[in-house]
Parts: structure tokens; sequence; C-alpha cells
């Protein structure tokens, strides 16, 4: 296995998901965990974008000035999608969190897991 | 003859418009959408066991694929059914916007079993956990927020470790189909598959199963036992028959969620999380067959959704649910006796069902699996079944022995209400559906009479009474707190990294 520039731009995005992923982990309040999950998400749709942008990095909009090499639209069009998702999920589980926050304003898992 | 390039995108996404409307005008689009879940159980029905196939691609050429086949129609038929029995048993206790939350769950699970698209698979099950986190949040106390938190953070997790299988495919294959999957590398299967088993709930990844059905209202537990966990079933259907080192790993995995799973469920203690439990079992054994899995996930989705529906007695559901309200202080009238009677039964013949006993819909979908499973799986499956009675035998001794605890017990059988009692049965309109899906259990046994071998019945009535047999014999270790439930939300959330991990070593070095 050779790396090419295309791999090595993938290497700080999965550095972050094992950051994310340990965060997750290792999270004690529920804030944490929150904010965990969204910088692997965000890992997550940048390995998308690199991904696309493999074959070029030009915008890909037809124009008369047709450009030489443009990125991929199709990934690029498909993480739009994973983009609003993570952030209902992210909106969902701040809402949880004001519910639950009433009660026990510091989020620890160790209060709320009783 | 509408052309079913059309009518079939107007199908999937017609109850979540329903929904939709349904928030506006909830007192017409009620009626509406019970006829439509009427009509798509019907129709499906009819498909079922046929091996029909509808292709059809939306926004045209090179657009999102999907496949109406012989996956599908078991599973839609299952969905419907479980939606049905929810709404008719449940209606007077829905809260605000449930029932519409529930068409647009059944919107998303219709994608779900349809699409062979890597990318529309990830939105409808996103969807669907959506929908799942509102339903569990519907009982708005702060265990089951909680709960709702942390399988909303367990499954976006799952969902974001599958995306990363998907983009992982892509760049080997250049497109987002099922089909495609064939040249993807390992490590991207690997991660497709963890985050599908978190969905569907199978052990390991489903750890988050038994917590939330024990603490949801009783109709929420019975829609995500019946329709939710089945979302991931189809997929992984599909893989597993096509890509060869899936089928061989789903082997592995189920066998092992299938026993040990079974095992909680026997050394459990509350009827709930036995009940929990036994879902993560049972969804064990529907993924060893990629061919009858879709049929063994309906059977056991109806099943479980009447399990749940009639876990508690009439009375005790009310307490449950407004316990926080003073309407205990003066309570509606006394639960009539025979109403109480009946959802014995229905408990009854719905665990002998998921036992597998002759002449229920389980015996028949057992079976099929049975012989469709490599003869290394079978004996292990053997064992999985014979826990799985245990765990029944103790459920079904669990209930009656608390029917019959109460005072008005000795009424049913006494005869001289009998009149009284079946002018009893058949005076609401509950009754009539439990009687309904009872008889519908019994007759779903004559769908294949060649499976009613001798030896057949014959096991299976042997594995009911040493499963009795068994639960005598372990009722004496039951001590309380014998397994501890697994709550950290650290647990659940690392599963689906250790799962992929597992299944990765798999496929590269052991190869079993």
């Amino acid at each position: 296995m050779d790396l090419t520039p295309e791999k090595l731009r993938l290497i700080p995005m999965v550095a972050l998901i094992v950051i994310g992923c340990f965060g997750l982990l290792n999270s004690k309040t529920m804030l944490r965990s929150l904010l965990s999950l969204d910088v692997i998400d965000t890992a997550t749709i940048s390995i998308f974008v690199l991904i696309a942008a493999s074959a070029g990095s030009q915008t890909p909009i037809v124009t008369a000035s047709r450009y030489s090499s443009y990125s991929d639209p199709y990934p690029q069009a498909i993480i739009l999608t994973a983009i609003v998702i993570g952030f209902a999920t992210q909106a969902l589980l701040c809402a949880i969190a004001l519910r639950l926050g009433r009660r026990s304003p510091m989020l620890r898992y160790r209060d709320l897991e009783k | 003859m509408i052309d079913h390039q059309i009518l079939f995108p107007f199908l999937i996404f017609l109850p979540a418009l329903l929904g939709f409307v349904g928030c506006v005008i909830p007192k017409i689009t009620f009626p509406l959408s019970v006829v439509m879940l009427l009509g798509y159980a019907a129709s499906s029905f009819n498909y079922i066991g046929r091996d029909i196939a509808y292709h059809f691609t939306l926004v045209g050429e090179g657009g999102i694929q999907f496949s109406v086949d012989s996956y599908s129609f078991p599973l839609i038929f299952g969905s419907c059914i479980t939606l049905l029995i929810v709404f008719g048993l449940f209606f007077k206790k829905f809260s605000h916007y449930y029932y519409q939350i529930c068409l647009v769950l059944l919107s998303a699970l219709l994608i779900s079993f349809t699409t062979v698209d890597l990318v529309s698979m990830f939105i409808s099950l996103e969807l669907l956990g959506f929908s799942a986190f509102l339903l569990i949040a519907d009982r708005n106390d702060r265990k089951s927020l909680f709960n709702s938190f942390q399988y909303l953070i367990g499954g976006g997790l799952a969902m974001l470790i599958y995306l990363i299988g998907v983009v992982q495919a892509f760049t080997f294959t250049g497109s987002f189909l099922l089909e495609d999957l064939v040249k993807a590398p390992e490590t991207a299967l690997c991660l497709i598959v963890a985050g599908l088993l978190t969905k569907s709930g199978v052990f390991l990844c489903g750890l988050w199963v038994p917590n939330i059905y024990s603490h949801a209202n009783s109709q929420s537990s019975s829609v995500l036992a019946g329709c939710v966990t089945c979302a991931g079933i189809a997929p992984i259907a599909r893989m597993s028959q096509i890509l060869n080192p899936i089928s061989d790993s789903m082997i592995v995995i189920g066998v092992i969620s299938a026993v040990i799973a079974a095992i909680y469920a026997v050394f459990e203690r509350d009827s709930g999380r036995a009940l929990g439990w036994s879902s993560v079992s049972q969804l064990g054994i529907a993924i060893l067959s990629p061919t009858y899995a879709c049929s063994y996930a309906m059977q056991h989705g109806i099943c479980k959704a009447l399990l749940f529906s009639t876990l508690y007695s009439g009375k005790a559901d009310e307490n449950l649910d407004s316990s926080a309200i003073t309407s205990s202080h003066n309570m509606p009238s006394r639960p009539s006796a025979t109403n109480e009677f009946l959802r014995v039964i229905v408990f009854v013949v719905a665990s002998l069902s998921i036992m597998g006993f002759p002449f229920l819909a389980g015996f028949i979908t057992k079976n099929w699996i049975k012989y469709d499973i490599p003869y290394e799986a079978k004996i292990i499956y053997t064992t999985a079944a014979l826990l799985t009675s245990t765990v029944y035998a103790r459920l079904i001794f669990d209930r009656i022995k608390d029917f019959a605890s109460q005072p008005y017990a000795r009424l049913v059988l006494n005869l001289d209400r009998a009149s009284k009692n079946l002018s009893d049965l058949f005076s609401s309109s509950q009754n009539y559906i439990l009687i309904l899906s009872v008889v519908g259990l019994i007759l779903a046994s004559t769908a294949a009479p060649d499976l009613f071998t001798f030896s057949a019945v014959q096991s299976a009535i042997v594995s009911a009474i040493l499963g009795g047999i068994l639960f005598v014999s372990v009722v004496g270790i039951q001590a309380d707190e014998f397994v501890k439930p697994v709550t950290r939300t650290l647990d659940l959330v690392g599963a689906p990294f250790l799962v992929a991990a597992l299944l990765l070593a798999n496929l590269i070095y052991l190869k079993i």
C-alpha cells in the first residue's frame, strides 16, 4: 500500500475520529459525549468531501468555460443530507439535555444512571 | 393500470404524508390511516411467498433504486399488523401526536425494507431512529428521557460508523448500490454490518433493547419490538444473500446472540426485561438464514407486539401511565374479569407461538429456519430454542399467577356467569382485535402443511415440556440482582466498535 497524497490528506480526519471516539467513551457528562459525537460527525463529513475532491478540487458547476479537473459531485450531494441529519441529532440531544438538566444540572452520568 | 414507477413511490411516502396532515386535522386522518394500514397489510399479504419483484428508480436514470421483492413483503405485512394492533388496543391512551409519529415511522420502515441503496438506507435508518426516540420519550419521565438519550447517541454513533463504511466502499466501487458491495474491502463491510446490527438490536450491539423495552409505555414497546428492530433485518438478509463472508459471519453472530441473550433472559427477574432479552435472542435466530429471515422477523414482531400489549393487566397499565396524575383516586370501573382472562389467553398463545409450539405461526417459521441453516449451527440453534422455551414457561407462569391472585379471577370460571362473561367478551372493540389476532396466529400455521411431520411436532412438544422442567430447576437460583442491568452509557456506546473489530478479525484472520 503506497501513500498517495489523497490518502495522506485523510490522516487528520481519521485522527479526528479517534479523538471523538476517545471522548465519547471517556466522557463523564452528557454534554461532553454530545460534543464528541459532533466531532465524529464533522470528521465523517470531511472524509466524504475529501474523497469527492480526489478527482480535482474545482467546483462541479457547468458554465461556459469548462473546468479541467472538477470534483465528484455525487458524494458532495449526498453528504448534504448527512449534515442536516447530524444537525437534527444535535438539536434533539440538546433538547433532552435541557429537560434532564432541570433535575441534575451537572448532567453527570453518575447521577443520571441510577 | 397505473405504472408501478409512480405507484410504489407514492405508496411509500403516503404514510408520512398522512402523518403530517394528521398533525393539522387529527380526527379525520386517524380512520384514513387505519384504512391505509389495512390496505397495505392485505395487499402485501397477497404477495408473501410469491417470487415477485418490482424494481423502480426515483428521479430517472441514475437515481435512487428501490426493489420491492420477497424480502419486503413479509416485513411490510408484519409492521402494518403491529401498528394496527397498537392503534386498536391503545387508541384511548395515545398522547398528542402519537399516531402521527407512528405513521412517519412506517414510511421510514417502508424505505428501509425496499431500498437497495446504501445512502437511502442511512437516511431511512436515521428517520427511524428519530421516530423511535420520540416513542421512547413518550412516557416523559426522567428515566425514559435518559433512555432515549442513550438510544439516540448510540444509534447516531452506529450510523456514523455505517457512513464511514459506506464512504470506504464508495472509494473502491464507485457506487452506493448494495449489490456492488461484492467489490468492497472487508473493513467497509464490517463497519456497515456493525451499524445495521446496532439498529436491529442483535446481541452486543443490542444492549439497549432490554432497558428501553422494560421502561417505555406498553404501546411504545410494542411498536419498537414489532417494527423498529425489523428495519435492520432486510438489508442484512440482502447482504448475506450476495456476500458469502457476511452470511458466514452472520451465522456466528446469530448463534452467539441467540444463546447468550436467552441465558440472560432466563436469569432475569423482571418480565419486561426478560422479553427484551428474548427479543435480542430471537433476532439473532432470524439473521441465521437470509431466505427466511424476513418471515421469522415478521412472526416474531407480531407476537412480541401482542406480548407487550398484554404483559400487564389493563388496570395496572392505566396505573403505570397515570402514576403522576391524580386520576388514581377515582378509578374507572373495575376491569371486567373476562377482558383480563382474554388478555391472559392472548399472552399465553403468543408466548407459545414464539416457543414454536405446533399449530401456531411460530412453528412454521422456526422449522423453515431449522431446515435452512448449516448442520454445525443446528445443535446450538436447538439449545437456543430450549432456552427460549424456558423463558416463556416462566413468563406464562408469572402471568397466570398474577392473574389468579386477583380477586376477580374466580368469576371467570364460574358457570353461572357464563352468559354474562360471553356478553362481556363481545362488548368492546379491543376484544375483537385480540380474538382476531389469536385466530390469525392459529390460521397462519396452515400455510405450510407439509411441515407437520411427526418428528417435528414431537420435537416441538418435547422442547416445550423440557423448557417447563428446566424452568422449575432454575427457579431456585434466580436470586435478586443475578443479572445486573447494563445501563452504563459507555457499554451501550462502545458495543458497535467491539462488534466491528470482531467481524474484521473474523473476515480477515479466522474465516469461520
